[in-house]
């Protein structure tokens, strides 16, 4: 059984999650300084986030299909994307055995990862809430 | 034991003058119009002969080969290759080079199996489908790439090394001929042979080990120790030039599965920024690299210590040191340097240090290794290996 039942259920806690990073001022300005548009593919189910700090003054969420092109782009399947955010899995094993496909200049992708390490901790609270929240508003 | 992949697509053949056997082998993947790769020095060197011998007399004229290959692949050598290769309509590839060659002739097929843009393809496993057939002989013994899933290429317009990393990216066959090594020279056999030996070591104590990558990394670290100064001082020991091939073929196939780690990222940052080889870079940083990693990985170092009879201390810590020392013995007695000054990189000036440890400290080798490392870790060793 996956852990996110449905596309919108990853997608609200995705989002929700991306918006937390975005709200952390030390997270956030690391992003925009880095310029990265980096995108998150996830199967099973599916969905599509970007985010986007190309211009070096905002944070842009963007769910769902876009035509912005991402300078990374990373695809799992839904529960990976889980495992990675607990900080559960390797991501260096995730990348060798193709659990984790990387499409990009991995450097660059390399150096996303320890900014958004200290959202791992946020993780778990907000798929809690999430979770309740697309039941009341189902 | 911890969950672990192993696989390797790659069939390998290993023999004396088995090289000119490499056109019937292509002919056997479907390849009959392969484009050969390799670079100036090799044709010079007459090296290519047995192999073009095979070729067919008659038909379709003769041998498509393209020799401009530059000291570490780039991108504009791989287009040029392209283009040759369209124009010749090749349906396959034979390489026939040290790293640099073996690394293009990835690429290369990247372009002719898929078209496009080789940037497109970068990354880690974002290789849609099979390559077009691709037979690699390897004339150095180090890189490994004859059977690595990976392959590095330089952007020289950007100043940056590009990564492909794929299953199919492994060539279908590998024939080790150590014929094909003996013209090599003493300082590039040492060079290799340390880009080996640093494989070996380095996958020994990374983060996706197994027993299958502990067991070829230890025996390749063997047959080095054991055969490495020999084929540098006489070029001509076949038994010692055979060592040192199966070993670096033993070590690709461990670090493809099981990564390498800190000295690969520290070297491919130097090799980039100042365009030292890859091999003699590794060996500066090899012995401060296993210093760094001592915390995490002493227990490693000294079962390999006790395997290769170089120590026979009980005490981990001291065996490991013991090994460390061994290392540093070995680069000596092959007259590799020991410091980055006498590798021949200019003394750091301002903001160097930095822009080094901010390119080690996003490549991908750092992530396998066994403990991690901050900005000011790495400039320390940059410093120290000074
Ligand atoms: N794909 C991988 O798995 C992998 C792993 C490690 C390194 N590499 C890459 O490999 C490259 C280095 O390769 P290398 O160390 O084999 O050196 P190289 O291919 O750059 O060759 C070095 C020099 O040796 C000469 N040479 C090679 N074989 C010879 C022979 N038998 N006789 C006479 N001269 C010979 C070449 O002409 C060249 O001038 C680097 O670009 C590195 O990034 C790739
Ligand atoms: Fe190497």
């Amino acid at each position: 059984m996956p852990v996110f039942s449905s596309s919108e259920e990853l997608l609200h806690v995705m989002k929700t999650l991306w918006e937390a990073i975005k709200a952390d001022p030390t997270m956030s300005s690391q992003l925009i300084d880095s310029r990265l548009v980096g995108q998150f593919q996830f199967r099973e189910p599916d969905g599509i986030i970007t985010i986007d700090c190309s211009d070096g003054q905002n944070f842009k969420i963007i769910v769902g299909p876009t035509d912005i092109k991402p300078v990374i782009e990373m695809s799992m399947k839904s529960d990976i994307a889980h495992e990675f955010w607990l900080g559960r899995i390797s991501i260096p094993v995730a990348l060798l055995t193709g659990k984790i496909v990387s499409k990009g200049p991995t450097p660059k992708a390399l150096a996303l990862l320890p900014i958004i390490r200290p959202a791992y901790s946020m993780y778990p609270k907000i798929l809690e809430a999430a979770r309740k929240n697309v039941l009341v508003n189902s | 034991m911890q969950p672990f992949q192993f696989q390797s697509p790659t069939k390998l053949f290993f023999g004396e003058y088995t090289a000119a056997s490499a056109y019937e082998s292509l002919k056997e993947l479907g390849s009959s119009n392969p484009l050969i790769v390799t670079d100036a020095n090799l044709v010079k060197a007459g090296i290519l002969e047995p192999i073009l011998e095979a070729f067919p007399k008659n038909g379709s004229g003769s041998p498509v080969i393209f020799d401009d290959v530059p000291m570490d692949s780039d991108l504009h050598s791989v287009q040029n290759a392209v283009n040759l290769a369209r124009a010749k309509k090749c349906d396959g590839i034979l390489a026939c080079g040290g790293g640099s060659v073996l690394d293009t002739a990835k690429a290369v097929n990247i372009c002719l199996t898929y078209g496009g843009n080789l940037l497109d393809y970068q990354g880690l496993n974002n290789l849609p489908t099979k390559l077009l057939p691709l037979v690699a002989i390897p004339t150095t013994a180090g890189t490994g790439s004859e059977v690595s899933l990976v392959a590095m290429i330089k952007d020289s317009d950007e100043g940056k090394k590009l990564l492909f990393g794929s299953r199919f990216l492994a060539p279908d066959l590998a024939i080790l001929d150590p014929q094909m090594t003996v013209s090599l020279p003493a300082r590039l056999t040492a060079a290799t042979g340390l880009d080996a030996l640093t494989h070996a070591i380095e996958s020994y104590v990374a983060l996706a080990v197994s027993p299958i990558s502990d067991a070829l990394c230890l025996e390749a670290m063997r047959l080095l120790f054991k055969s490495l100064e020999r084929a540098t001082t006489d070029g001509g020991d076949i038994e010692a030039r055979s060592d040192c091939l199966v070993a670096s073929t033993m070590a690709g196939l461990a670090f493809t599965n099981s990564g390498v780690g800190i000295v690969h990222a520290l070297a491919h940052a130097t090799g980039a920024r100042y365009g030292t080889h890859h091999g003699a870079t590794n060996a500066v940083f090899l012995p401060f690299g296993m210093e760094f990693n001592l915390e995490a990985a002493a227990e490693r170092f000294a079962t390999a210590a006790r395997y290769l009879r170089i120590s026979t201390n009980t005490d981990d810590q001291k065996a490991a040191k013991d090994l460390i020392e061994a290392v540093r013995n070995l680069i000596l007695k092959v007259n590799l340097p020991l410091s980055l000054k006498d590798l021949g990189v200019p003394e750091f000036k301002n903001g160097d240090l930095e822009e080094l440890a901010m390119l080690a400290s996003t490549d991908a080798a750092i992530m396998f290794n066994p403990k991690e490392s901050t900005q000011e870790d790495i400039v320390a060793i940059y410093t120290r290996a000074y």
